[in-house]
């Protein structure tokens, strides 16, 4: 029954947030594997669900028990917002104090003069499922990893509070689970104000000065997102009688509802830390890697582009598409451009995240079946390969003690595991045959029609290709200075290797995904369907075809041949070319200098920072962002 | 025979006053082009199949020597021009310098002058080669040339 | 029937055509210095001395990557005379520069990294250029997959000039000629003691070779592209092209990675993004 599944999912991770305080930590193992399997149960079962109704469910919620639940609705904001105002008090951030008052008016506002609504309805289509299945399965794989990570890492900075991590973990999944169900526009918002709220608490898990600075500016700039949502729920139905989010689509004529659709999708921009809002996500990289992990890169900051992409009906083939996409395209390649010169991992995945996103949100903007499409897998292969990628950054920085890519110059002779995972999350996101790319392709061929936008993405694709290449070929170079301890626990691993696993098979059968959860999808979203087809093999557009199976079977065939022929050649092993100055007696990284003395060879990776840095690009990117959001807006009001 | 139509060469100088620097880099010019034998000056050992030395051979500079002959793949000949790679020359018996290059590594064929024409060295390239192909019918490998410590005590 | 007789004659000629295309190259070279130079067979003879040499390593697994190029190089040349998608073709190249590029850094060698890190800036400079050439064929034909272009009667030069010239400047930085030869270098020249490929060895380095070989076939076949219609000139000006970098070779002096940069960011990319704003405002198709 599809209302129990959805009231399971919710309630079962507020369940486990509250045993994970109350039992001890000696069991949080055992209750992490079992969030983890019943993770997967559940949103396994949502699915199947919704099988007998043609693949997509809706329910309104009863007459008797909807008074009860929207009142606590209610409360739960009131707790919300007085939490926000406490908290910024408490620690004097009067900018979050004024946008938490800003929030608190326009709260007791839409509860004074909008008409109550008389029900709340769920709605579960293909998206919600994939979501579900993004949030539920790798989510559940992080809290799994974190109960290997997070003892070394209280260790190291000397903290306890691992009970309020798991539990706001936890309390955390229930609220996306929420979120990406619910169809009542003021449900949205209590789950959406409550992942900010979650964001928050474990962004300033460290409760040092950065961490509590770089939490507020989240708290912040997310508020801002919250007010804009408010104000678009106040006019929605206030002026069109709109409260659901699928009513958004199809209930008003486009031109109509654009005001409220642009400032939904500032909130959305604000949520997923695209340009201006980009600062609060890099400062959240001083966070615990299992809360980058989940919150700011595979969940939280994909509610965001949800909200954009569901409101594909009621900006398609407009002007406010259009600047939608152009505004995607440039956080895109200006993020790329960032991370070139980033020297630090976190930050470099972060500015990847925000990058991806505003590919996400191009194709959105776009409009065509084909761009949605595009839109809608980036999330899922995204996400998986994200994840993937933050949490070998923190097992790396766990072994050798350091985020700074240039430390890890030859980690596969000390972690050989972590880094042909590490290397398998790079390369499905840069090249083919993995799902990543196969997506970028997807959304370049689609977005040919609109030339700022291809250009731009060009531009980005091309600037994807340098910093991966570098961070790629830096960890699997042969020499390493630095010492590395490797913690092998099962609780690390498995979810490494998990996600790897995922990220091939689900590579490998993109046409069944595409076919079952993304064409109908596209179908209920434009009532229109991309002429793709997946024969032989092969990904067919309209306008183009990409033979993924064919590379498999020759990446396949490359690795059979060479080691077929590994034998045919018995290799000699011998030291590098140091013009004759080798050390060997040693250490072979060390070379004899001029003075008769012994120095080590160290060469690192070019990071064009004059050209790239951030001090050279952020205000550059802030102008001309802030220019588009008001052409945006401009466009909709006009 | 393949090996003797693209024999590559690397050039190492130890000790030597450039003299016959010169000659050899002066074969690879257009006057006595010995590319058309399909010589190459290949800087890296990995890929070289002769090695050229020059000079006679000092302390400081007798483990590079042994370095990089140990870093050339087999099969492969050491080629000494000049008189100082041949015998120590008139440096023979000063006392920084080992004398000859047949002192520290195994040499296969000598040009002696001081310093000898670029026909002679050619001539010695082409000597080389048969002995070349000598060792890759015959498989024999080169011996791995111990480094036996420090010759100069470092300041490390 | 016909598809596999054609992948196994490519598979056999284009190494043997790359060949005597380097052999030329060579002849041409020394001519052109007042020398005799090697036998046009010269590049043949190299691959098989190195076949028979000793399998030298730095690093178990760096023969693997130039495995992965070589593979990568002959499929993505396979995908051009079976007229697949572009744009896949182009992402399927960029794998095996990829490859060849992790494969130089992963032997840790001082000199191998730095050819590295210059080639992959070399990568930022001309992979714009060849998906801008992806969008100029999608532009006139409508799709992207190539059998649309060779179907058609009238040229693509005529339209796309500008991006001709690009492509002509893309072409030296792929073959790593002068003037852009500071990754790793030809034969006869030395740059970073050869930079990317300075620890590869016998077998290791006879397999980046024998890729070489394929990548001229098929990186001439991508000039071919631009007359497609009648295949005769196309084949003629992907040879002039090739020539043209021969001449361009000898006559200029290696540069710095920033200047290269610096060039095709400003005047390559602007030329091909002026072609395409052209081809997007008059909305020309290819007849």
């Amino acid at each position: 029954m599809i209302e129990n599944t959805v009231m399971l999912l919710i309630l079962v991770p507020l369940l486990f947030s509250l045993l994970f305080v109350a039992l001890p930590k000696s069991l949080y193992k055992i209750l992490a594997w079992a969030f983890f399997i019943i993770g997967v149960v559940l949103s396994v079962t949502l699915v199947l669900d919704c099988l007998p109704t043609g693949g997509a469910g809706a329910f309104d919620v009863s007459e008797s028990s909807f008074p009860m639940l929207e009142n606590i609705v209610l409360v739960l904001e009131v707790l919300v917002i007085l939490f926000i105002l406490a908290v910024s008090a408490k620690y004097k951030n009067w900018p979050t104090l004024g946008l938490g008052i800003i929030s608190a008016a326009l709260f007791a506002y839409t509860y004074a003069n909008v008409p109550g609504a008389e029900g709340a309805s769920f709605n579960i289509d293909q998206f919600s499922q994939v979501m579900i299945l993004i949030v539920n399965i790798v989510g559940t794989a992080i809290i799994l990893f974190a109960t290997g990570y997070m003892d070394i890492y209280e260790e190291h900075r000397h903290l306890h509070r691992q009970k309020t991590f798991y539990f706001t973990m936890s309390f955390f999944l229930a609220a996306m689970n929420g979120l990406v169900m619910v169809d009542t526009l003021g449900w949205l918002f209590l789950f959406w104000e409550i992942t900010t709220l979650c964001s928050f608490v474990l962004i300033s898990y460290n409760m040092d000065q950065e961490g509590i600075n770089n939490g507020f500016r989240a708290l912040a700039l997310n508020l801002v997102g919250g007010i804009t949502f408010s104000i678009a729920i106040i006019l929605l139905s206030t002026k069109f009688n709109i409260s659901t989010l699928s009513g958004v689509g199809t209930d008003a004529a486009a031109a109509a509802v654009a005001l409220p659709v642009a400032l939904l999708c500032i909130a959305g921009f604000a949520k997923s830390a695209q340009m201006p809002f980009q600062s609060w996500l890099l400062g959240a990289m001083v966070a615990p890697t299992p809360v980058s992990a989940l919150l700011h890169s595979s969940t939280m900051v994909n509610a965001g582009v949800y909200l954009i992409v569901k409101l594909v009906p009621a900006y398609a083939n407009t002007s406010l598409g259009t600047a939608i996409a152009v505004y995607g395209s440039f956080t895109f390649v200006m993020c790329s451009a960032l991370a070139l010169s980033q020297r630090n991992a976190k930050r470099v995945l972060a500015y990847s995240t925000i990058a991806n996103l505003g590919l996400i949100i191009a194709s959105a903007g776009i409009g065509t079946p084909l761009a949605v499409a595009a839109a809608i897998m980036l999330i899922l292969f995204h996400a998986i390969s994200k994840a993937l990628l933050f949490l070998c950054t923190g097992e790396i920085e766990h072994t050798i003690g350091s985020r700074d890519i240039e430390d890890m110059s030859g980690l596969i002779k000390k972690a050989p595991l972590l880094t042909t995972l590490a290397a398998l999350g790079m390369v499905s996101m840069l090249l083919p045959p993995f799902g990543v790319l196969l997506t970028k392709w997807v959304s370049m061929e689609a977005a040919s029609s609109n030339p700022v936008v291809i250009v731009f993405l060009i531009l980005g694709s091309a600037l994807t290709t340098v910093y991966y290449a570098k961070w790629l070929g830096t960890i699997l170079s042969s020499s390493m200075d630095k010492n590395a301890v490797p913690h092998k626990k099962p609780e690390t691993y498995f979810p490494l290797s998990f996600l790897g696993l995922a990220i091939v098979v689900t590579s490998i059968f993109v046409f069944s995904i595409y076919h079952y959860f993304i064409e109908p999808q596209v179908n209920i979203l434009l009532k229109a369907v991309p002429t793709i087809s997946g024969q032989a093999g092969q990904f067919t557009t309209e306008i183009g075809a990409f033979a993924y199976a064919a590379i498999f079977v020759v990446l396949a065939l490359a690795i059979l041949i060479y080691l077929a022929t590994k034998s045919m050649f018995k290799p000699r092993m011998t030291s590098y070319y140091m013009c004759g100055e080798n050390n060997l007696e040693r250490d072979r990284l060390m070379f004899r200098n001029g003075l008769c003395s012994y120095e080590k060879s160290s060469v690192s990776n070019i990071y064009l920072q004059n050209t790239f840095g951030e001090s050279k690009l952020t205000t550059l990117g802030y102008a001309i962002s802030i220019i588009l959001i008001v052409i945006a807006l401009a466009g909709g009001v006009l | 025979m393949s090996l003797a139509k693209s024999p590559w060469i690397i050039h190492v100088n130890v000790n030597s006053c450039n003299g016959c620097d010169i000659e050899v880099v002066a074969c690879l010019t257009p006057l006595y082009d010995a590319e058309r034998f399909g010589v190459l000056n290949i800087g890296t050992p990995k890929q070289a199949d002769i090695m050229v030395v020059t000079g006679s051979v000092n302390y400081k500079s007798v483990n590079v020597l042994k370095n990089i002959y140990n870093q050339i793949p087999d099969p492969k000949v050491v080629l000494a021009v000049g008189a100082c790679a041949s015998t120590g020359g008139i440096f023979h018996d000063c006392y920084n310098v080992i004398g000859g290059v047949d002192q520290v590594i195994p040499v296969d064929a000598y040009v002696p002058g001081c310093c000898p024409r670029p026909e002679a060295i050619l001539d010695g390239v082409v000597a080389a080669l048969s002995i070349l192909e000598e060792k890759k019918k015959g498989n024999i490998k080169g011996k791995e040339v111990k480094l036996k410590g420090n010759e100069v005590p470092s300041n490390a | 029937m016909n598809n596999i007789l054609l992948a196994v004659l490519v598979l056999i000629g284009a190494p043997i055509i790359g060949c005597l295309a380097s052999g030329v190259d060579r002849k041409i070279t020394a001519r052109l210095q007042g020398r005799v130079g090697p036998p046009l067979l010269q590049p043949y003879y190299d691959v098989k001395k190195l076949l028979s040499k000793d399998n030298m390593v730095v690093n178990a697994s760096q023969n693997f990557y130039a495995v992965v190029y070589l593979v990568f190089i002959i499929l993505s040349l396979l995908m051009l005379v079976f007229e697949q998608d572009f744009l896949m073709i182009i992402f399927v190249y960029t794998v095996a520069s990829v490859a060849l590029i992790v494969g130089g850094m992963s032997t840790g060698s001082p000199y191998a990294r730095v050819g590295s890190s210059r080639e992959i800036m070399a990568i930022l400079s001309y992979e714009p250029v060849l998906i801008l050439y992806a969008l100029a064929i999608y532009l006139l034909t409508g799709t992207f997959k190539l059998s649309a272009l060779l179907d058609k009667s009238s040229p693509l030069l005529m339209y796309t000039p500008l991006i001709f010239i690009a492509m002509i400047v893309v072409l030296n930085i792929k073959l790593k000629k002068s003037p852009f030869d500071y990754s790793t270098s030809h034969h006869g020249h030395q740059e970073l003691v050869k930079g990317m490929t300075t620890e590869y060895s016998g077998p290791g380095f006879a397999t980046i070779e024998i890729a070489h070989f394929y990548e001229y076939v098929f990186l001439t076949g991508l000039i071919f592209l631009f007359w497609a219609s009648n295949p005769i000139i196309g084949v003629l000006i992907g040879i002039i092209a090739y020539l043209l970098v021969i001449v361009i070779d000898n006559i200029t002096a290696r540069v710095y990675w920033q200047w290269m940069l610096k060039l095709s960011w400003s005047v390559l990319l602007i030329i091909s993004i002026v072609n395409i704003a052209f081809l997007y405002v008059s909305g020309a198709q290819l007849a």
